[in-house]
């Protein structure tokens, strides 16, 4: 980095590390409520509540991580100020989503945090980055707009939008109306969030952006923005739709499709940071099942609820974890493709103690953190299996699948890089590339790994402490009561951890030791043609909708139209024409009418074309400069030069002076003005025909005299 | 208060100065500037003088007979009309002058322009529909000469379409207006009278590029760009909306004519246009045929804000029109900048100019933004209150208007940030040593155009005065019918 980019990186570390003291001084502060009427015709409103102020915290915390890592990360890379500087409106903009107390201002901030972070996703300018970047757009803007007609549909109902009245608002409306309406605002506002928390079927930006953008956006992408996108579906759900068993099976199904595809997608991928985008993938969808076991079981939903709330927490900072990981191996070999990573972290103790932590959290293995959200959110599936039966204990049983295969695809990624022996490609790939750093990491980003690996099992093993009480700050936006105390470690609980870690080791040994690999190499099982995108998304926008509309701009469009009406309004006019011609009063008349009409039409086009003419005779007459060299090479200059030089030679001439020649190109003019004038006017048209008819007298006469 | 009577100078005094530079045969490049940026700037002032301080009780010119006057009359919808326009102007001549610092035949190009000021100022202060209809046909008159201004077969072909547009519309607008003026508007007679305020509508409809009317307007982008910017993003094409604001409001009342099909119609032709232009847009690539394209869908936009025929929906159109005005002349300058300074007019060729004409795209970019609708800009807030206005309207149509809209700012974003994004991130594989010569353009383009940027992003974050005023107008034209 130059002189000018450590600078702002000097300042934008500064500023992470005064957001984070600032989130700390917040969250000891009282709660309160501010607005700002008049600002942008609607006025933003804010609050601070526990939900919130915890979530400044980790916002705040993994931005300042991410900063620590990314002065090593980004030397030698391109256009770091523009990063930094959108780093910092993106932390702005994402504060500015979680503060807002009503959904008009967390959309306002919404978007703004979509269009600074899209610089996150095309920051490295690649092929595949800017594609990525091109989704990402495409969704957020979809996203986006469809959560602004949501919350416009809202307002529209419930004459508020602000999350904390949502509940009465939507209870009272509903006492007189038909939900349809709520229903459709809903969906919208979830299409709108969802996109951005990267839910299915419009999860397609996910997997493609978060391997292209720089490790620490990717963390920061991964691991708060998505949760941006889930704040509004808890808004929502916890809020319009709590106790609506229809919405809560909705978004049930869509959690699971969700987080099953996740996980299978982060099997099947070979390549180390799409790995753990697929995996957010699948851990949102767990935070959504949370989500809708909440919003069915209303304020008996605490367990559910305490579970999404860590969960989210959890997933924030393990993906912190793992993506700073998969940053630190980027850094060094500049490539993320498993086959050739293979044993790079054989030796590097803390890159490997870092990363089996966060694998251990994210597997939701006992003692860590990822177990004790999971274990909440298992109990919640199973409390409202207690009330709705069936499809409940399906969904509990896709739950243990997906925490397998979470299981199996961290084995997969932690074997591969830290245990088996690179092989002769791979040992010297790694080699060559690394062969200019002394150190695999240096001091900054290693204190900041090393405290993004170590809260992770101080997180898990205070469950009952701390985690709870984190769980209870944000009852009041969950609108549930958490639970107090739990025995996270009984037999009960255990038994599914154990199930999942089963299943787990069942798939690794199975599957991707079987399936996945071929000659001890990981092979891409996924068909590039499966790409919900690819199949559907472009083609309709690209290319359906405007062949669409180009058909229609090729039958009426470009004075077409005009001309068919014409000959419409004609043929008409002559048919009715017929149809009165046996009547000999009224033929002639229509007749007449008829001519009149294509006189009229004739008319009104020359008039068009005189006024042109008239323009182009007039002011519009082209000004061309006299060409000198056009003017050398006429016959007639020529011959009057001839005589210049006979002149010359007899001393009556100056050298320079063409007088002849000047006055021969000067008789040409006017000859040639002249004929031009004579053909191009009336009268020689006159003139010729009375020249054409006087001839032909005299042939007649002629003829007549002598034949 | 100023007389009313002062409203015929300000209209004649930049159509007489304008035909002065051709009556005295000004022709020093440095001449024409001073006095075409002398006269802009008297009239803007003059002009707002009037908006602010002018009384309402108008000025008779010409009595035929009792109905049949011409007459001004300067009230709170035309005011409007005419701050955009009078705000507008002295920015774009101010541009005009760097853009056209090369052209031979500058002259005949300031002289129309100053007179299509004095003529679009008489369109917003015209008291009643047939001194509007004469001051719109006029305006076509001005204008045509600016459309074929390089000369090109290509743009006498182009001018020759609007020209042809714009007669045969203002026809019709006139069979509407004559109607009005001499016809039974009665209970009895209801369903001609909709079938003539249709046929005004269509007529007006030219100039404001409904579908399918809309052909001359991406044609006249050959036109230099103060023009396109201008004329076919505000002055004339918004004189358009304005005429069919003045005939449905001032002329029919909506009360013949809210919950009809003619309604209906009208709403679904301009929700269609709302959808064509910004889908043409998507696919075309030459960047100011694309901006004209946007144009036509975003006319459409205010047209049918107009046809939803409440209070609300004349906010949100009133608003889109001063919004998108400053916005689409943002956008124009930038495409204009780009041609001026490069000689390019493809988007394809805007690989990585970014980094070279960093003022002019970074206000590309503000443009971009508010015509998509993101918070904070300015055309958000029009957006919002469109839809809010299609809401409180609470038909099934106006549902799928909105549909329509939000899908169109989909479109909005995809055809204006392809060129954000190629401007900005040309990718690593792209060549960028054709960019090496490139410079950013000269200060007279420049400053109208951050000027506009830091604009758009101010009415965006503190619409209040502009909401006030649009309040105030759909208010009281709602209440009393309009007096016109």
């Amino acid at each position: 980095m130059n002189k000018t980019e450590t600078r702002v990186y000097a300042l934008s570390l500064g500023l992470t590390f005064l957001m984070l003291v600032l989130s700390v001084l917040l969250f000891f502060l009282p709660g309160r409520s501010i607005g700002i009427p008049l600002l942008l015709s609607h006025g933003l409103s804010f609050t601070v509540d526990g939900f919130r102020k915890i979530y400044a915290l980790v916002i705040s915390f993994m931005w300042f991580m991410t900063m620590l890592l990314s002065k090593e990360y980004f030397a030698g890379h391109h256009h770091n100020i523009r990063y930094f500087v959108f780093n910092i409106l993106t932390e702005g903009a994402i504060l500015g989503v979680f503060f807002s107390s009503d959904l008009f201002t967390a959309l306002v901030f919404f978007e703004i945090m979509s269009f600074t972070s899209f610089v996150w996703v095309i920051q490295e300018e690649t092929e595949g980055a800017v594609r990525a970047a091109g989704t990402y757009l495409a969704i957020a803007v979809i996203g986006g707009l469809s959560a602004l007609m949501g919350i416009w549909l809202l307002e529209k109902c419930l004459g508020t939008t602000e999350i904390a009245r949502l509940y009465e608002a939507a209870k009272a409306y509903r006492e007189g109306n038909s939900p349809a309406l709520l229903y459709t605002a809903g969906a919208l506002i979830l299409a709108g969030f969802g996109a951005k928390a990267g839910v299915f079927p419009l999860h397609i930006w996910l997997p493609k952006a978060h391997p292209v953008a720089p490790a620490p956006a990717s963390a920061l992408l991964s691991g708060v923005l998505t949760k941006s996108g889930v704040f509004g579906v808890i808004a929502v759900s916890c809020g319009i739709f709590r106790e609506d068993p229809a919405w809560g099976t909705a978004i049930l199904i869509l959690g699971t499709v969700t987080m099953l595809l996740g996980a299978v997608l982060a099997l099947l991928s070979i390549d180390l940071k799409r790995t753990l985008a697929c995996s957010s993938m699948s851990q949102i969808g767990f935070i959504m099942i949370g989500i809708a076991c909440t919003c069915l079981l209303g304020e008996e939903g605490g367990l559910s609820a305490a579970g999404t709330m860590l969960h989210m927490v959890n997933h924030s900072l393990l993906k912190l974890n793992l993506f700073m990981c998969a940053g630190v191996i980027y850094m060094n070999l500049h490539e993320l493709d498993l086959n050739l990573l293979r044993g790079f972290g054989r030796g590097k103790h803390l890159l490997q103690a870092a990363f089996l932590l966060g694998a251990l959290g994210i597997g939701g293995i006992p003692g860590f953190n990822g177990y004790i959200s999971k274990t909440l959110l298992h109990e919640g599936i199973v409390e409202a299996s207690g009330m709705y039966g069936r499809l409940l204990s399906g969904v509990e049983w896709i739950f243990l699948l997906s925490g397998g295969l979470t299981i199996a695809y961290m084995t997969k990624l932690y074997v591969c890089i830290f245990h088996e022996k690179p092989g002769k490609e791979a040992e010297e790939f790694q080699k060559e590339r690394s062969a200019h750093r002394p150190k695999y990491i240096g001091g900054a980003a290693g204190a900041a790994l090393a405290v993004s690996a170590l809260i992770l099992p101080l997180f898990g093993l205070t469950g009952n402490r701390l985690m709870l009480r984190i769980a209870g700050l944000s009852s009041e936006f969950f609108r549930a009561k958490m639970p107090e105390a739990l025995r996270f470690f009984s037999l009960e609980n255990l038994k599914g951890a154990g199930i999942s870690a089963l299943i787990g080791t069942a798939v690794y040994l199975l599957v991707v030791r079987k399936v996945l690999m071929k000659d001890g190499r990981y092979v891409n099982r996924l068909p590039r043609w499966a790409d919900l995108e690819e199949i559907v998304y472009r083609p309709l926008l690209l290319r359906i909708l405007p062949a669409v509309f180009g058909w229609i701009a090729a039958v009426f469009g470009e004075n077409k139209i005009l001309t068919a009406a014409g000959k419409g309004v004609m043929k008409l006019a002559s048919f009715a024409a017929r149809l009165f011609g046996e009547n000999r009063l009224l033929s002639p008349l229509s007749k007449g009418l008829l001519r009149l009409v294509k006189i009229l039409t004739r008319a009104a086009s020359d008039a068009v074309d005189a006024v042109i003419l008239l323009l182009a005779g007039t002011v519009f007459r082209p000004v061309l400069p006299p060409s000198t060299e056009q003017a050398e090479h006429s016959i007639f200059y020529r011959l009057g030069n001839s005589v210049d030089r006979s002149y010359r030679r007899r001393g009556k001439e100056a050298e320079n002076e063409h007088r002849f020649a000047r006055l021969f190109y000067r008789i040409r003019e006017t000859m040639r003005r002249t004929t031009h004038n004579l053909t191009d006017s009336m009268s020689f048209a006159l003139l010729a025909t009375i020249l054409a008819v006087t001839a032909i007298l005299l042939y007649v006469l002629f003829v007549h005299h002598f034949g | 208060m100023i007389s009313s009577a002062f409203l015929l100078p300000v209209i004649l005094f930049p159509i007489l100065s304008g035909a002065l530079i051709q009556a005295f045969r000004i022709r020093e490049r440095k001449t024409v500037r001073i006095y075409t940026g002398a006269v802009t700037l008297l009239t803007s002032v003059a002009a707002w003088l009037l908006i602010l301080r002018a009384d309402e009780s108008g000025c008779v010119l010409l009595k035929f007979t009792r109905d049949f006057t011409l007459k001004l009359r300067f009230d709170a919808c035309g005011r409007f009309f005419a701050g955009i326009v009078a705000t507008l102007w002295p920015l774009t001549v101010c541009y005009a002058f760097e853009y056209l610092e090369d052209d031979p035949r500058q002259h005949t190009f300031f002289t129309w322009f100053t007179m299509a000021y004095g003529v679009t100022l008489g369109i917003s202060m015209s008291g009643n529909l047939f001194s509007l209809y004469i001051f719109y046909e006029l305006l076509t008159l001005v204008t045509v000469p600016l459309v074929m201004h390089t000369g090109t077969r290509e743009a006498i072909r182009a001018a020759r379409t609007y020209f042809g547009f714009s007669l045969g519309g203002a026809a019709f607008a006139l069979i509407s207006i004559l109607y009005l003026m001499t016809g039974e508007t009665s209970v009895e007679s209801v369903q001609i009278t909709r079938i003539f305020y249709f046929l005004g509508v269509v007529g007006f409809g030219v100039k404001s590029a409904m579908f399918p009317l809309h052909a001359w307007l991406p044609k006249a982008s050959v036109a230099p760009t103060p023009v396109t910017a201008l004329l076919h993003a505000v002055a004339v094409v918004k004189a358009g909306v304005f005429s069919v604001i003045r005939l449905t409001y001032f002329g029919y009342g909506t009360d013949l004519l809210k919950d009809s099909y003619v309604q209906i119609l009208l709403l679904g032709l301009s929700a269609f246009t709302i959808l064509y232009g910004a889908v043409r847009a998507v696919k075309e690539v030459h960047w100011k045929r694309r901006l004209a394209y946007s144009t036509v869908a975003n006319l459409s936009y205010i047209l049918f804000g107009v046809f939803l025929m409440t209070e609300a929906g004349l906010q949100g159109a009133l608003l889109h029109m001063a919004f998108h005005a400053q916005i689409k002349i943002l956008a124009f300058f930038s495409a204009g900048a780009v041609l001026h300074q490069t000689g390019r007019a493809y988007i394809y060729e805007m690989d990585g100019l970014g980094r070279k004409m960093k003022v002019t795209f970074a206000c590309f970019t503000v443009s971009a933004i508010a015509l998509t609708g993101i918070p904070p800009m300015s055309g958000f807030i029009s957006k919002w209150h469109l839809l809010t206005a299609a809401a409180s309207a609470d038909t099934p149509f106006s549902f799928a208007g909105a549909g329509v809209i939000l899908f169109a700012a989909l479109l909005t974003a995809v055809y204006m940030f392809t060129m954000v994004r190629r401007a900005w991130f040309p990718g690593k594989e792209t060549e960028l040593q054709k960019n090496e010569n490139v410079r950013e353009a000269g200060l007279f383009m420049l400053i109208p155009m951050v000027i506009l940027a830091a604009g758009i992003l101010f009415t965006g974050l503190f619409p209040g005065t502009v909401m006030m005023h649009v309040r105030e107008i759909a208010g009281s034209v709602l209440a009393a019918g309009g007096e016109f």
